[in-house]
């Protein structure tokens, strides 16, 4: 299959390669099978499968060096970036194993949005911040563009304190406002994935409310998984949970499941923090 | 991971602390039942006012282990098994402060008891005391053991309380009613009975929760019971109505 537009990649859909069954299901947005990922000969992800549903909120918790960074880092192929770096398996979205190599990665990481721990703001304006990633895959005049700058900073709910200095630059912005700008910017391009690896673990706990409750109200329209050190933030955002220790996923469960009763003894420690 | 410490010694030792707490409270109001119970069967007065005088120190205790348990859902953010284990203990703590009001409840009453012994057996009172007893003991084992099957035990015998209950209603309204005499007597043996039947309920009560944060699961909402309790019809013949 040659590397595809948006509405190629989603025509593909309708011919899956694999695993059919998952790939039809409207709940199941990534289905993961039989992943494994290496770092040259560093065997890093050990035969992950899981499903992230849909309009979910999917939390990956585990000790630093578990592996949950690197799978959410699979799902936009940003190893692609780093030479030696591979994945086999199968990580089906929309029809399409994003593993294949012809894939188009710039429309896939514009369908898979990805926000990192520290904010990461352009050297530009608040607008522009916004604007840059959509002017990539979009050819919108100034009206619709200011429209969409417009929308993503009410979503994210940054409109009423920036609505006066767009053209300010983004670094003169809070730590809560960059990381809140930072989500704007990767929802501008109307991602169906949301990725955020430790979101708030820089900011203030009023900032991290924030973000959480936009959590809230995002999953309406995106699929979301987020890696967090917090369990608590985990436990108040997710709708599942999956533990990970040593490249291994343990157990993956709602969060209610997860937090009051997990089924692994692996699970029960690093929760109640009796691992080591 | 062998270890099951809490990586913070500060945390472990208040969940030691709130074991230990409730392992106190469980010994007080076993020994009250106890007491309590050798207040009737030797007309012990002084195991009577004994048990009474307890209750005030299971009431602090039950005041301080809610008072840790909220501070550790506050302070530590418990999960999984410590927050099952803490949830548990809020209750649990509930269920022995009414254990031990019905303890001195008994007691009290046992000094009310005005009657020639032989004119009324109490060897029905003494089993089901004895039954209550064992299943109380038992239920407080499971909470300083998190001994799920041991809890399990108690919440199978609540059968047999409940059928002694409804043995002993029927055997003092015959008392009663063989002679009015009896009726001041019988009707105090029949709210200790009560009480009794009561201290079982909060034992079985124990017993579930120590099972749901042994195991995280529930056992079943309907518990095996007994007959029916009887009640008595205008005409005073007895009837076993569909109630519970």
């Amino acid at each position: 299959m040659t590397p595809g537009t948006l509405q190629e990649m989603t025509q593909d859909s309708m011919m899956t390669k694999t695993d059919p069954q998952v790939a039809k299901s409207p709940e199941v947005a990534l289905a993961v099978r039989n992943l494994n990922f290496y770092y040259g000969e560093n065997h890093a992800l050990h035969d992950i499968s899981m499903d992230f549903q849909a309009r979910r909120v999917t939390a990956m918790i585990g000790p630093s060096g578990c592996g949950k960074s690197t799978l959410l880092r699979i799902f936009n192929r940003m190893y692609d970036l780093y030479p030696g770096q591979r994945a086999t398996g199968e990580v089906m979205f929309d029809g399409r194993n994003i593993l294949e190599h012809d894939l188009d990665l710039n429309i896939l990481r514009a369908r898979v949005g990805m926000v990192f721990q520290k904010p990461t703001p352009f050297p530009m304006s608040i607008y522009d911040n916004i604007a840059f990633g959509v002017r990539l895959h979009e050819k919108l005049n100034k009206a619709d563009m200011d429209a969409r700058v417009q929308d993503v900073l009410t979503r994210v709910a940054l409109w009423n304190e920036v609505r006066d200095r767009l053209n300010a630059p983004a670094s003169g912005l809070s730590g809560g406002q960059q990381q809140r700008l930072c989500i704007a910017r990767s929802i501008a391009t109307r991602p169906e994935v949301l990725l955020l690896d430790e979101p708030t673990s820089a900011l203030d706990p009023i900032s991290t409310a924030r973000i959480e409750e936009l959590l809230d109200e995002l999953k309406e329209e995106f699929t979301i998984a987020i890696v967090t050190h917090n369990m608590q933030q985990a436990a108040r955002c997710a709708d599942q949970v999956a533990f990970f220790y040593m490249g291994r996923l343990i157990e993956v469960d709602s969060a209610d499941r997860m937090f009051t009763n997990p089924k692994q003894q692996q699970t029960q420690d690093y929760i109640t923090g009796r691992f080591g | 991971m062998a270890d099951r410490s809490h990586i913070v010694k500060s945390y472990e030792q208040e969940l030691g602390q709130l074991r230990s707490m409730m392992a106190q409270m469980g010994g007080i109001v076993e020994n009250q039942v106890a007491l309590a119970l050798s207040a009737i069967a030797d007309r012990n007065e002084e195991a009577a006012d004994a048990a009474a005088r307890q209750d005030p120190e299971v009431d602090q205790l039950e005041r301080e282990v809610e008072g840790l348990a909220i501070r550790l859902l506050a302070l530590r953010s418990p999960m999984a098994g410590d927050l099952r284990e803490i949830v548990a203990a809020l209750k649990i703590t509930g269920d022995l402060e009414r254990i031990g009001d019905y303890a001195s409840s008994i007691a009290r009453r046992s000094l009310r008891i005005r009657m020639p012994e032989n004119q009324i057996s109490l060897s029905g009172l003494r089993s089901m005391g004895r039954l209550v007893q064992e299943n109380l003991r038992r239920s407080i084992d499971a909470i300083t053991q998190q001994d799920s099957n041991r809890a399990m035990e108690v919440w199978h015998s609540d059968r047999a309380v409940d059928e002694y209950y409804t043995a002993l209603f029927r055997e003092l309204v015959t008392y009663m009613m063989e002679d009015a005499r009896n009726i001041r007597a019988c009707t105090e043996l029949l709210f200790i009975a009560k009480n009794l039947e009561r201290i079982g309920d909060h034992a079985t009560n124990i017993a579930e929760r120590v099972f749901y944060a042994v195991t995280g699961d529930n056992l079943p909402s309907l518990r095996p019971r007994g007959g029916p309790t009887p009640v008595l019809t205008a005409t005073e013949t007895m009837q076993e109505p569909d109630v519970r």
